[in-house]
């Protein structure tokens, strides 16, 4: 009796130490950021060919979050309209709807991938239907390479 | 050690252990059949949407705009962010909540979540997505599971023991996952 009341007090300090510990910090996702300096989302979307495979950071307003499984978030760049996705590995990493609006550092290898004129179609499908636009798969003609961070980590700015 | 003495330390451990691992058992139970099905539904949070209007503000320039759309939404909470995320569409951010906003036609989609009460902390738990004390637990959680799975099957002697009904039971249920890996892997 008395090792399970012993048990039971520590599962509860441990708790609320945890919650306490974790007030109004800078809140860390992943292995957070190192790198040195931080690259405008406009520049990496400018010429993008020539940050695939080196590790980027970048800062912005997180404007979308996965709804599915927290796996990626949208950053919203310097210039209106424009945003890069952070993606990461399902589960490792999850973000919370919460995250939307705030201020985030991001971090990852900034990749490319090339599309299927399939893939394309259906991209190009989804995002009419968001915008609430006709499509026509006819006017696509060329395969979409997508271009996104692989995240390794963020630090979502306390409010 | 005896068979006798062997078979007392079983009941011990797998009696004593079994109380202790209830309620972790029912969190990874309720939440493992939540996160099983998370491609169905969202199982940490509720989501609404509603349709509203305001009167059209127009596609200036943001600074502008951006007032305006504040104003005519009569928002009565901080407002996080704002974000113009297209020629037509402003979107608004707010704890918890946000707002669409397309400047042509004034339609604007309130969206909302709250978490979900219990599931989200459930969840939360079988996921480990605090980490910290939380892993240690986790770990003695699983230990604590296997100690129980080799003591069980000692627990019972005779024909609903290991040499009888018993046996059949653990057999089919250690052949379960092999026969599912060989036949959606093809073995391979």
């Amino acid at each position: 009796m008395r090792i399970s009341l012993v048990l039971l007090l520590s599962f509860l300090i441990v708790l609320t130490t945890g919650n306490a510990l974790a007030g109004d910090a800078d809140k860390v996702y992943g292995e957070g950021v190192s790198a040195a300096d931080t690259v405008l989302v406009s520049d990496l979307l400018a010429s993008p060919d020539d940050f695939i495979g080196k590790t980027v950071r970048v800062k912005g307003t997180a404007v979308g979050v996965c709804a599915h499984r927290g796996c990626w978030i949208n950053i919203a760049s310097d210039t209106e309209g424009q945003t890069v996705r952070l993606k990461v590995q399902d589960g490792v990493i999850v973000f919370p709807p919460e995250i939307v609006g705030d201020t985030v550092l991001a971090e990852g290898v900034w990749t490319a991938n090339e599309l299927s004129m399939e893939q394309t179609k259906k991209i190009c499908a989804a995002q009419a239907r968001e915008e609430g636009k006709d499509f026509d798969e006819k006017e696509v003609t060329s395969c979409m390479t997508l271009y996104q961070i692989s995240g390794t980590g963020a630090v979502v700015a306390a409010k | 050690m005896t068979m006798r003495r062997f078979r007392k330390w079983c009941r011990t451990f797998h009696r004593e252990l079994g109380y202790l691992a209830v309620g972790l058992t029912l969190v990874y139970a309720v939440s493992g059949i939540v996160v099983n099905h998370a491609h169905h539904w969202d199982a940490n949070y509720e989501r609404t949407a509603a349709v509203l209007s305001i009167a059209p503000p127009g596609t200036g320039a943001t600074e502008e705009i951006e007032p305006l759309v504040l104003q005519r939404l009569a928002l009565d909470r901080p407002v996080k962010n704002t974000w113009r995320a297209g020629p037509e569409l402003l979107q608004v951010f707010l704890e918890g909540e946000g707002y669409d906003v397309n400047l042509v036609t004034g339609e604007v989609v309130h969206h909302a979540f709250r978490k979900r009460p219990l599931l989200f902390d459930l969840n939360f738990m079988h996921l480990n997505s605090g980490k910290g004390p939380w892993t240690g637990i986790a770990d003695a959680y699983a230990g604590i599971l296997v100690v129980m799975a080799v003591t069980g099957p000692w627990l019972v002697r005779g024909r609903k023991g290991l040499k009888g009904r018993g046996g059949l039971l653990m057999g089919l249920g250690i052949m379960l996952p092999f026969v599912y890996a060989f036949l959606v892997r093809g073995g391979g």
